[in-house]
């Protein structure tokens, strides 16, 4: 690890606030290999539990990608942190994800990151979303990096 | 390995352009201009560079890619990076 990312500086970063922050620790950065790790813990007191399902506690597949995109962003602030610390706007290019398993209460998610093209003004990542080691979701996240006006 | 020919090479980029921009390739005129005719946005731009990227094993500038305005642009930017490498 290159660096110390506590739970303020993730904060500081991540434009994302409660209730919309999915990333609780960073486990480790290497910006030589352009890579992240990431984790959030899934725990029965995230609000959308609540309705997804009352009854069958799963993890939306929509705020796996989120998280995913969260740690996207940690990793394009390791390596563009010029960029990061103005603050820009992130936006969402596209997205081609897959779902291979469910996501439940207890679980610790680890979103682990490689960027495939890092520019000053947008990035491609590669992501993979982990339970136990195994992959639950991988996506292709293309996306942009906007300075505020 | 050895290198392709230009010919070669421009079969190669037209078809993958074409799978990205989800432009035909008969529509995918040399001279055609990728935001004003094809509709490709600059995401889908940055798309075409990663896999050019990866496809070539080489690395494009970041100050070559606003200089990426169509097809005919990639050709050369690819003459320019590839075959002189």
């Amino acid at each position: 690890m290159d660096e110390t990312w506590d739970i303020n500086k993730i904060q500081q970063i991540l434009p994302q606030k409660y209730p919309f922050l999915f990333i609780d620790s960073v486990i480790d950065i290497n910006k030589q290999e352009k890579k992240v790790a990431c984790l959030k813990n899934v725990t029965i007191n995230d609000y959308f539990f609540e309705g997804h399902f009352p009854d069958n506690p799963v993890m939306p597949g929509a705020l796996i990608i989120e998280a995913m995109a969260q740690a996207s962003i940690i990793l394009y602030a390791a390596l563009k942190p010029g960029v990061a610390e103005k603050h820009p706007d992130y936006y969402l290019g596209k997205v081609e994800a897959k779902f291979l398993k469910p996501v439940r209460v207890g679980d610790q998610l680890i979103l682990e990151v490689s960027g495939e093209k890092i520019l000053g003004n947008a990035g491609i990542v590669k992501a993979q979303a982990k339970v136990l080691n195994e992959i639950v979701a991988e996506a292709q996240i293309v996306f942009g990096v906007k300075p505020k006006e | 390995m050895p290198k392709k020919n230009i010919e070669e090479l421009k079969k190669e980029i037209k078809k993958l352009v074409s799978e990205i921009a989800e432009v035909s390739e008969e529509d995918l005129k040399e001279d055609a201009m990728f935001t004003e005719d094809l509709g490709i946005d600059s995401m889908m731009a940055l798309e075409i560079i990663a896999s050019l990227e990866k496809k070539y094993k080489l690395i494009i500038p970041e100050e070559k890619i606003p200089t990426i305005r169509s097809l005919k642009n990639v050709y050369d930017l690819l003459e320019e990076v590839y075959l002189k490498e």
